[in-house]
Formats: structure tokens, sequence, C-alpha cells
């Protein structure tokens, strides 16, 4: 599902149509990317609940500051789906300050999808940084990925991996810092 | 903690993962907003990573969640904007009933709908001289608080203009209930406020705004249409 550079000019027309206050570009902005958006919300959330909310936020936000955006932000489409994943984050962290933190929080995100992190997913990611998360090794690899597609804290995702705080916290600063030396060659 | 380059690479890349929290989050977000270069290596990441949500697979929002962010937008206007319009001369309430005399727009008002026994429900429809259909039919559905507008003879509205539907209450500022299309039928979600007005004043507008609906939270452009809608 790339974007081809026609979507991206139509969103590039769109947001700018929406940083004049034009609400039906808005609308038609909304029609295109909101499946995609949502899909990503709920992911992350793995609850539609919160991943509606998170929805509904995050295209308050891109009406509001749709005049912020420019080029060296990346992609209109990267921009917004960015927005969106911070917001769906702020809404689970809100949530589970609300909680005890306990071992139930993992299993309420453990919603009966297969394992953490889907194979599939898996896949795709390191085909979408051109072979760069081939290079990690597989759990500095799988701890970046449940922290991009399900917002695992470090603490899930110790349990998650079964391994002391620590050593994830070093095996993402790791990996990260791997993939960045493997993305700027 | 100084911000050395290792530091910014390292910090920007955990922000952008999420997995930086708490008070080392806010710190961080303190230098985004002192230091553009902090801000492109955030940049930086949010568009490597992003490539990582393209693949996830497409989910459809429910109807609602649209509605909600129209609601939150616009449902009820908010007061300082129509403040603002009225410092600046537009459009200010007294105009509504000058205009809508001097349009001679609107004769006749139908009844549509029969009320249901359990509340009051208001229906009408917007006519206009010349022709011999109504533009719209209006009718309202108490229980879900959604107000129906059939499109009839109503033709689209000039290039780059749109027609803005407004509850006109009995005091105060028009509420916008948002641009309509000249075809098909269209439902509008009233908020509490909206309806309360509404059910008071059974007074409905419609203006010829720029595309995409008023600019300023109030009417712009020419009032076309008044019309008082009735229960049976």
């Amino acid at each position: 599902m790339a974007q081809t550079d026609a979507d991206q000019d139509q969103l590039m027309r769109l947001l700018m149509k929406v940083s004049q206050q034009d609400r039906r570009a808005f609308q038609e902005l909304y029609e295109h990317i909101a499946a995609r958006m949502f899909g990503l919300c709920l992911r992350l959330a793995g609850q539609r609940e919160l991943a509606e909310e998170a929805l509904q936020d995050a295209f308050i936000q891109i009406w509001h500051s749709a005049g912020e955006y420019h080029s060296d932000r990346g992609a209109p489409l990267s921009w917004m789906m960015t927005i969106a994943r911070y917001r769906t984050l702020d809404l689970i962290r809100a949530r589970k300050a609300r909680q005890t933190v306990n071992d139930e929080d993992l299993n309420e995100l453990d919603d009966g999808r297969e394992g953490p992190l889907e194979f599939s997913l898996r896949e795709s990611g390191a085909e979408k940084l051109t072979g760069c998360l081939d290079e990690l090794s597989d759990v500095q690899r799988d701890s970046i990925l449940l922290s991009y597609y399900r917002g695992f804290t470090h603490e899930e995702l110790a349990q998650a991996l079964s391994s002391p705080i620590g050593t994830v916290k070093s095996w993402i600063r790791r990996g990260l810092m791997a993939l960045k030396r493997c993305l700027e060659q | 903690m100084k911000k050395t380059p290792e530091r910014i690479e390292a910090l920007a890349a955990e922000y952008v993962l999420g997995s930086l929290r708490g008070a080392a989050r806010r710190r961080f977000e303190q230098w985004m907003m002192e230091s553009a270069q902090v801000r492109r290596e955030v940049w930086f990441w949010e568009e490597k990573l992003g490539a990582l949500a393209e693949d996830v697979p497409e989910n459809q929002p429910p109807a609602s969640v649209w509605k909600n962010i129209e609601r939150r937008l616009w449902g009820a206007q908010e007061q300082p904007a129509q403040a603002e319009v009225r410092g600046i001369g537009r459009w200010f309430w007294p105009s509504w009933s000058v205009l809508a005399t001097a349009a001679v727009l609107v004769l006749a008002v139908v009844m549509v709908q029969q009320p249901r026994p359990t509340g009051e429900q208001l229906s009408g429809a917007i006519v206009q001289a010349n022709l011999e259909d109504p533009l719209w039919l209006v009718s309202e559905s108490g229980a879900e608080n959604l107000l129906k507008l059939r499109s009839v003879a109503a033709s689209a509205a000039e290039a780059g203009k749109d027609y803005e539907l407004w509850v006109v209450p009995e005091n105060g500022q028009p509420l916008s209930l948002g641009v309509i299309p000249a075809g098909g039928v269209h439902q509008v979600r009233l908020t509490d406020e909206a309806r309360e007005a509404l059910s008071r004043s059974r007074t409905l507008a419609i203006s010829l705004e720029p595309r995409g609906g008023s600019p300023t939270g109030a009417p712009t452009g020419p009032i076309l249409h008044v019309t008082k809608l009735y229960s049976l």
C-alpha cells in the first residue's frame, strides 16, 4: 500500500485547503485517510473505544494545526499518522496512569492476536525500512516493533520478552542507533 | 542535561518510538521547542518509523467518529468567534429579520410529518416562489436529535460557494448546523444547545457561504431562506 506521488500531492492540496479552514476539504481528507489512521490507532490501542477517541482527537488537531505542516516534516500522510499515533499513546498512558499497574495491563493488551507481534508486521516492517531492520538482532528488532505497533512500555516489554528492564532498554537504544547508521548509508 | 549530538540522537529516536516517557519525555519536548536541530532529528525518525504504519490493515471507523469531530469543532458555535464577528461589523442578529423580509424568497411552509406520541417533532419545507416543488424538506427525529433534510428541487450552489444551515434562536447569534448538499438526504445531529434553541424558535435559515462554510462561525453571505418549522 505504498503511497504514490499523486496521492501525496492530493493530500498536500487538501491539507493546504484545511489550513484555510475549508470544511469540505477537511471532510474529504477524513474520508481519504480515516480508515488507514483508524487501523493504526486500533493496532496500538487494542480496543475500539480508545482508538475512536484518538482518531477524533487527531483530526481535531489536524484541523487546528494544518498550517504548521511543512515538507521538512515528511510526507503529509506520515505527518498526520504521527499525530494519530502520539495521541493514541497519550490516551493509553493516561488510562494506565489511572489504574494500578499490575499484570492485567499486559493481559489487556494481549487481546488474542497471535503472539505479541504478528509475523506479517515483522516482515513488512523490515521491507519498509529498506532492509535495515534485518541488520538488528531479533530481540532488538522485536523490542522496537513492539514499542512502535503496540505502545509497550519498558516494563511490558521486559515481561513480554522475559528479560530485565535494563536489558530491554539497551536493546531499544542500541537497536535504534544501529537502525539510524543503516538508514543514513 | 547538556544537548550533546549523541544525546539528541538517542532521545529523539526514543521519543518518536514512544519509549521515552514521563518527565524525560516532557524535558525532551522542551528541547524540541528550543532547538531546530532537535526538531529535525525528531522529524527524521517520524518519517522513517512512519513507514511502519503503512502496512497496518485499514479499518473503517464508525460514522459516529466523523459526527463527533464535526460536533466538537462546529457543533456549538464558540462564543469568542461570534464576539469577534460582531466587532468587525459583519452579520449580526438584527440583519436576519431585515434580510429575510427583503429577500422575499420564502413563501410558505408545509407540514410533512406526523409527530410521535413521545415528543413533538418539528418538520417543514424550504420553498421558493417560482418553484412548484420545495427546495428541501426538513424533519426532525426527536429520539436521536437528528435533523433530516431531503433535497427536492434545490440546485447546487454557484461555483466556490456552499449552502450553510443555521438555527436562528429567539435571541443571540445563529448556530451553525454545517454545510448542506444540494442533492440527496442529509442528516445533521443537533447538539443539545441547538436542539433547545430550535424547539423554542422553530426557525431555520440557509445562507450562501464560501466553499466549506462560513470561515468565521457566523453567517457571512446573503441569507437565502428562512423557514419556520411546525409540529402537528
